[in-house]
């Protein structure tokens, strides 16, 4: 703790100090019984910054132990991170349910994908950093994946309500800047650079800072109440309808296609 | 730079980009999917202009013109009338486009929602946008056959209105259950 620069100090009480306004409006209006997942991924993280603050008070901790129990704390909370967006995502495509269907296996499919990809790239180098490739591995699946859903979203035009689009683009946004934060100190500045270290944390904590601010945006107004039901079509209709369509469409195609040829033809 | 900091450092970029581009324009996304079964959009297919576009494409007014020897006149009602068939295209691109966001609302309304169905109907959004572009490139420097352009013309209008009915079919469903569903409500009998 000591060993830390100021300017990390007074960065790191400041996004203590907005973590904790994030909570008090979690519990002002109610807001923590509609996500509560949310509240509780909040509250992990002060308890960390707590934790964090008292291992590295500790004299005669091996730096190998301290580094591994930072790394456990923040794994904690990456589980949290990951039960707070699918909360979110769950309230916003519940009322869909075909869709909803479909997110989970979209996001089940973009998971294990991006995880076999990280995998194959990160197995030489594992045993050197583990739990930063980790980290790195999870980030790059949580991004991708949320993004995947939000991609659905905007496809099928389903209303996302403010706040909680705020809240998950944030969540997205925070993993993309630690992963380029990450990548790019690793690559360029470190052990090449006095005082990297230092860096590091002031731009990773600042990054986190600003989504924060977006939260409290975000969460100043009451979350809105979802009850929406929809009027659902049994899925006969669905089945019926749909493979007529693409056969259309599919048959369309084919005209356009024939009818490119015999324009091609005709020139 | 190693090849996992590479595969980290573009990804993240590529997933920045791609949310900057998600957060761009959703007024515009909302105005286009707001209602794709409004009753004026849909009464104005392209059938309409039919017999006007295959008057375009009659070739004997051009013969007609060229053998009474006005060479700067033929060029120009041809010119004008390439731009009629590039319209209709463009008309056509619309109904493709109609059909593709209903099917999108369907699956919205469907409780049960096919993988295989959605992506295939992605695909064929793609391929037609992409062959749409060559033929409408094409047709920059000649006109197509007017047997081929027809058959392709009634196609999607017998397609819109059969989707025209089952919609209809559909919406009349989703107000019955609605009108069940409130009048449970006002008896109190809702289960919890």
């Amino acid at each position: 703790m000591r060993s830390l620069p100021l300017y990390v100090l007074v960065l790191w009480g400041c996004s203590f100090l907005v973590q904790l306004v994030v909570l008090v409006l979690l519990l002002r209006d109610g807001n923590f019984r509609k996500l509560p997942f949310f509240t509780m991924y909040t509250a992990f993280n002060i308890c960390q910054v707590g934790f964090l603050a008292i291992v590295y008070q500790i004299n005669g901790m091996s730096p190998l132990t301290t580094e591994t129990l930072a790394w456990v704390s923040e794994d904690i909370t990456l589980v949290a991170q990951a039960l707070a967006a699918t909360e979110i995502l769950r309230i916003v495509l519940k009322p869909y349910q075909g869709i909803w269907g479909l997110s989970w296996r979209l996001l089940a499919g973009t998971s294990s994908l991006v995880i076999v990809l990280v995998a194959r790239s990160t197995h030489a180098t594992w045993a050197w950093a583990k739990w930063f490739d980790l980290n790195h591995g999870y980030h790059l699946t949580f991004a991708t994946a949320l993004l995947a859903c939000l991609i659905l979203a905007r496809y099928y035009s389903i209303p996302v309500p403010t706040a909680y689009k705020i809240i998950l683009i944030g969540f997205c946004f925070y993993s993309c800047t630690e992963l380029l934060i990450n990548s790019i100190f690793r690559a360029v500045f470190y052990n090449k650079v006095p005082g990297h270290q230092g860096l590091w944390q002031f731009s990773t904590i600042f990054s986190f800072v600003v989504v924060l601010f977006l939260w409290v945006v975000a969460l100043r107004k009451p979350l809105p109440v979802e009850n929406r039901q929809l009027a659902l079509t049994s899925d006969a209709a669905y089945q019926r309808l749909s493979p007529e369509i693409n056969d259309h469409l599919r048959l369309l195609n084919e005209k356009l296609l024939r009818l490119w040829k015999l324009e091609a033809r005709s020139n | 730079m190693n090849p996992p900091i590479l595969l980290f450092t573009g990804s993240a970029a590529v997933v920045l980009i791609l949310l900057a581009w998600l957060l761009r324009g959703p007024r515009k996304i909302a105005q286009r999917g707001a209602d794709p079964f409004a009753e004026e959009e849909f009464e104005r297919r392209h059938v309409t202009y039919f017999p006007q576009v295959l008057r375009a494409l009659a070739g004997e007014d051009l013969e007609y013109l060229a053998c009474r020897g006005t060479r700067g006149l033929t060029r120009r009602v041809r010119k004008e009338r390439r731009t009629i068939v590039l319209a209709y295209l463009a008309f056509l691109r619309m109904d493709f486009l109609k059909l593709w966001r209903m099917a999108r609302v369907i699956a919205v309304m469907s409780s049960k929602v096919g993988a295989a169905q959605e992506l295939e109907r992605f695909r064929l959004g793609l391929v037609f946008y992409v062959r749409y572009e060559l033929i409408r490139f094409k047709f920059q420097f000649g006109f197509a056959p007017i047997p081929e352009l027809g058959s392709l013309s009634d196609f999607v209008s017998s397609l819109a209105l059969r989707l025209d009915i089952a919609m209809r079919e559909l919406s009349e469903r989703a107000a019955l259950a609605s009108r069940l569903t409130s009048s449970l409500d006002g008896r109190h009998l809702n289960t919890p």
